[in-house]
């Protein structure tokens, strides 16, 4: 019941929140932020079972053929993902509230609609036991991460980047689709807990690489790791409150989710951690340098989150339970003071207009709180004590240190480190102390909306680092738990003693400082570098996107030109080399030989019929093209006739003399002298076409009359007609009683066009010359 | 007796695409009534040629004698005539309808869709 009634009321909160914004008013956020403070309630009160080392599970049937259910987890890991959603989530509902305070209530009304929908979404995928049932939720968040970047859907960017994320994490879920269902087919289940307790089942299964190659695109794509980390600063466009929640708290983290889920399965392949630490490195060195030389202080912050993306994919790729601790500590600390930072740079921009981190300054003046919101989230993501950001720094330093690997990660992660020390610099001292002089109009300060974000996350940080014990044992023991399987003694405190962590510390620090004092000629230096341009943004990525567009429109072009000569000689084309294809295939499967006694009557007939329709491509005059083809009717008449078929016979009579007469009526109105509608060119490659096309119906036709036909249904109509339709015309009777309705719809069809063409020449009183243009 | 029959209905056929592939609307609708002429011709050879006596039951018998044509592609080619006539007949009132509004058989100059604009007016794609 738990997991119904979470759903619900994140879901229901999402239905209502248009009416509930058009009818309370100011008070209609707070009112519906009650929604996710509810479910956080609800989650946090299963804590003491959770910590007990239970793990609640529950299932709903849906597709049992398929393997499918609705059935859900919690455990330590998801319960600490559970409640940082909707923790967040209520804050973002109070921000988003008081950020869409001027713009019309339905806009926020939306707005909020979607962020709760999308709190839903997430909600589900990590809660999601059946890896189906989690992947339905993951693209859910990919839609509504589409619809969140591309809110203002007037601005041609924001749409674009919206088109850019759905398209990088929507591909990446069907990767990541495909390799659930390469582990549903290793297995026979989709479920998390039993593939857990068949880990070493799946590792031993052939489909082992391509699941998880397949599983790290999903999460890559997801999580934005290089060579795809280009599509999450571009998400900037979207609404502050929708980039703090989406693209640095929650959403993007869902491939690090997905990643340390599936860690433990994978403990045993190599390349597996080996990949994670790779990827992960590069994408903190390419996000920091990245950093480096970004303008706008929502994207300062974008690529920040890239690199902070970086260093959990590749904490997850360290083995050793002191990474997973790391890994988990850093989980919390990043939400905390990234989603703070980014509701500073919503006030800062929103008071302001002003986008440009170059173009702040002073803004401590006039927006006190805010300023103070942004150091204290800022020093804890410098890692200074006695921040919670330093405790989880302490502990990245350690899980380096005693893992297996060289000292290239430690370096990796100094330079990090230090970058992000100068980013935390950057983004809270000089807009909001600095370069007081530039301090743009604001156009109006802080309300309490606006601030119980920020403050809330941001003296959590400091909380937490003063009492670190409290959030270790209570959250990232018992998540720890659920990620290794065995319990890790999780103690976190300030002050370990001078260790080599506090000297990494110490060096990161200075290095940082030293960054921030010299950004601006640093970052001068390296924007002047033409090189750098796109060097890692989407140029490749626009370059697929275009080329494929261009592909569409060349092919499009080229095919659908208006010419219906064009259409045809395509579609002909196509079913010729369809049928040599077939041909060819087929190889020495349809022996030619020749059956029946040679009729003279009938061959003449032939010869007369194949020399009228020959004559129907030469003749010059309409006329003489209509009595062409009159003969071969009445040639095909006389070939039904003499084999046995005077029903047929006496219906193409008829038919061909009534189509002569009708056809000789059109043609008594048209311009009767032909001229050549078609280049010599032409003609000669529609009559190759026309020849290949020939030949290919006389091998299938000659092959196909070289053995006896199937006579079964024959029998059956000729055994049957008279004894139970009482019909001696066996033609006649397969026509009017065993296929009966088949005729009716024949009827049909001749009543049909005779009404359509009776509608299409009656004469009208006006002419109708349809408008041109 | 069969290969004569196959090249026979090769030819119809052939005339029948080489006439399709004309931009002159009546050319076309000729093309269709030879195309279907070589459909039935094509079933009718399907189902065996040897018999020539018309399927019908003899009076006294109660089941079809084994020395009858095969009635099944008859009564599926007896359907195929009327539907074809019934095709053609309508194409040609409907090209000379056209031929009445528009003053034209040629399809060149059937351009009241193209007239409309194409969804590539700038001359390629842009993003977004």
């Amino acid at each position: 019941m738990l997991f119904v009634i979470l759903l619900l009321i994140c879901a229901g909160a999402a239905l209502l929140a248009r009416p509930v914004l058009l009818m309370g008013g100011r008070f209609g956020a707070p009112l519906l932020a009650l929604a996710p403070l509810a479910a956080f309630v609800l989650l946090a009160r299963q804590q003491p079972t959770i910590a007990a080392g239970e793990v609640i599970l529950a299932s709903y049937t849906w597709v049992p053929s398929l393997g499918v259910d609705f059935s859900f987890r919690l455990d330590g890991f998801s319960l600490l993902f559970s409640l940082l959603i909707t923790g967040i989530g209520t804050l973002v509902t109070l921000y988003a509230g008081a950020y869409f305070a001027e713009k019309p209530r339905a806009t926020a009304g939306r707005f909020l609609s979607l962020i709760l929908l999308f709190m839903t979404a997430m909600l589900g995928t990590v809660l999601a036991d059946n890896l189906v049932v989690m992947f339905l939720f993951w693209e859910a968040t990919s839609l509504l991460s589409f619809l969140l970047v591309g809110f203002d859907s007037e601005k041609a960017e924001a749409r674009k980047a919206a088109l850019q994320a759905l398209i990088v994490t929507g591909g990446g879920g069907l990767a990541l689709f495909a390799s659930i269902l390469l582990i549903g087919l290793s297995l026979g289940t989709f479920s998390y807990t039993e593939v857990i307790a068949r880990s070493d089942e799946l590792v031993a299964s052939p489909w082992l690489v391509p699941i998880i190659v397949l599983m790290l695109l999903g999460a890559f794509t997801k999580s934005a790791q290089v060579p795809f980390q280009f599509w999450l600063p571009n998400a900037m466009q979207a609404p502050t409150p929708a980039s703090a929640y989406l693209h640095s708290a929650t959403m993007v983290k869902l491939g690090v989710f997905l990643l340390a889920r599936f860690d433990h399965v994978f403990a045993t392949v190599p390349w597996f951690g080996a990949t994670l630490v790779i990827v992960g490195s590069l994408t903190m060195l390419v996000a920091s340098f990245e950093a480096l030389r970004a303008t706008g202080f929502k994207a300062v912050l974008a690529q920040s989150t890239v690199a902070s993306l970086g260093i959990l994919v590749m904490l997850i790729g360290l083995n050793g339970e002191v990474a997973v601790v790391a890994t988990v500590g850093f989980l919390i600390t990043h939400a905390f003071y990234k989603a703070a930072l980014f509701f500073c740079a919503g006030n800062a921009i929103h008071a302001t207009g002003e986008a440009h981190l170059g173009r702040l300054g002073g803004l401590a003046r006039v927006l006190p709180f805010t300023a103070l919101a942004a150091v204290l989230a800022s020093f804890s993501m410098a890692g200074l004590p006695p921040f919670i950001g330093f405790i989880s720094k302490e502990y990245l330093f350690e899980a380096q240190l005693s893992s297996g690997w060289n000292a290239i990660p430690v370096v990796i992660a100094v330079i990090v480190n230090s970058v992000m020390v100068g980013v935390a610099g950057i983004v809270s001292i000089r807009p909001f102390f600095l370069n007081r002089r530039r301090t743009p109009k604001v156009r109006h300060g802080e309300t309490p909306g606006l601030l119980i974000g920020p403050l809330t996350l941001a003296l959590g940080g400091i909380a937490l680092g003063i009492v670190p014990n409290v959030v270790a044992v209570t959250l990232i023991g018992p998540a720890v738990l659920a990620l290794t399987g065995i319990p890790v003694d999780v103690s976190f405190s300030l002050w370990h003693g001078v260790t080599p962590m506090l000297v990494l510390s110490g060096v990161v620090i200075t290095m940082g400082v030293l960054l921030a004092v010299f950004w601006t000629p640093i970052h001068i230096r390296l924007r002047r570098r033409r090189i750098l341009h796109g060097l890692f943004g989407d140029r490749f990525y626009d370059k697929v996107f275009n080329g494929t567009l261009n592909l569409a429109s060349t092919s499009t072009r080229i095919l659908q030109n208006g010419d219906q000569h064009r259409y045809t000689a395509v579609v002909m084309a196509s079913v010729v080399v369809i049928l040599g294809l077939g041909l060819l295939l087929a190889g020495n499967g349809a022996p030619i030989s020749a059956t029946g006694p040679l009729r003279i009557s009938v061959l003449a007939v032939l010869v007369l019929a194949a020399v009228g329709a020959i004559a129907t491509t030469l003749t010059r005059s309409l006329v003489g093209a209509l009595v062409s083809v009159g003969i071969v009717g009445f040639a095909s008449a006389l070939i039904f006739l003499l084999n046995g078929a005077p029903d047929l016979a006496l219906t193409q009579f008829a038919v061909e003399t009534l189509l002569v007469v009708i056809l000789t009526a059109v043609l008594l109105r048209l311009p009767v002298k032909r001229e050549h509608t078609r280049l010599p060119r032409e003609r000669r490659r529609d009559a190759i076409l026309a020849s290949l096309f020939a030949v290919f119906v006389f091998i299938g036709a000659a092959s196909m009359s070289s053995a006896p036909p199937d006579m079964e249904l024959s029998l059956f109509f000729g055994a049957n007609s008279y004894l139970e339709a009482y019909g001696r015309n066996v033609v006649n009777v397969i026509l009017v009683d065993f296929r009966a309705i088949d005729t009716l719809g024949e009827v049909a069809v001749v009543a049909f066009a005779t009404l359509a063409a009776w509608a299409l020449l009656r004469r009208r009183s006006t002419p109708t010359k349809p408008a041109k243009g | 007796m069969n290969l004569v029959f196959s090249l026979a209905i090769a030819a119809i056929m052939g005339a029948g695409i080489y006439l399709v592939l004309s931009r002159n609307v009546m050319r076309i609708i000729f093309g269709v009534s030879l195309m279907s002429a070589g459909t039935n011709l094509l079933i009718f050879l399907a189902g065996g040629l040897q018999e020539i006596a018309p399927p019908v039951i003899e009076k006294g018998e109660e089941v079809l004698g084994t020395a009858s044509a095969n009635p099944l592609p008859q009564a599926l080619i007896l359907t195929a005539i009327v539907i074809g006539f019934s095709l053609v007949a309508f194409a040609a009132a409907l090209a000379l309808q056209v031929y009445r509004s528009d003053g034209t058989i040629d399809t060149r100059e059937m351009t009241a869709a193209e007239d409309l604009g194409t969804p590539f007016t700038t001359g390629g794609a842009t993003n977004g």
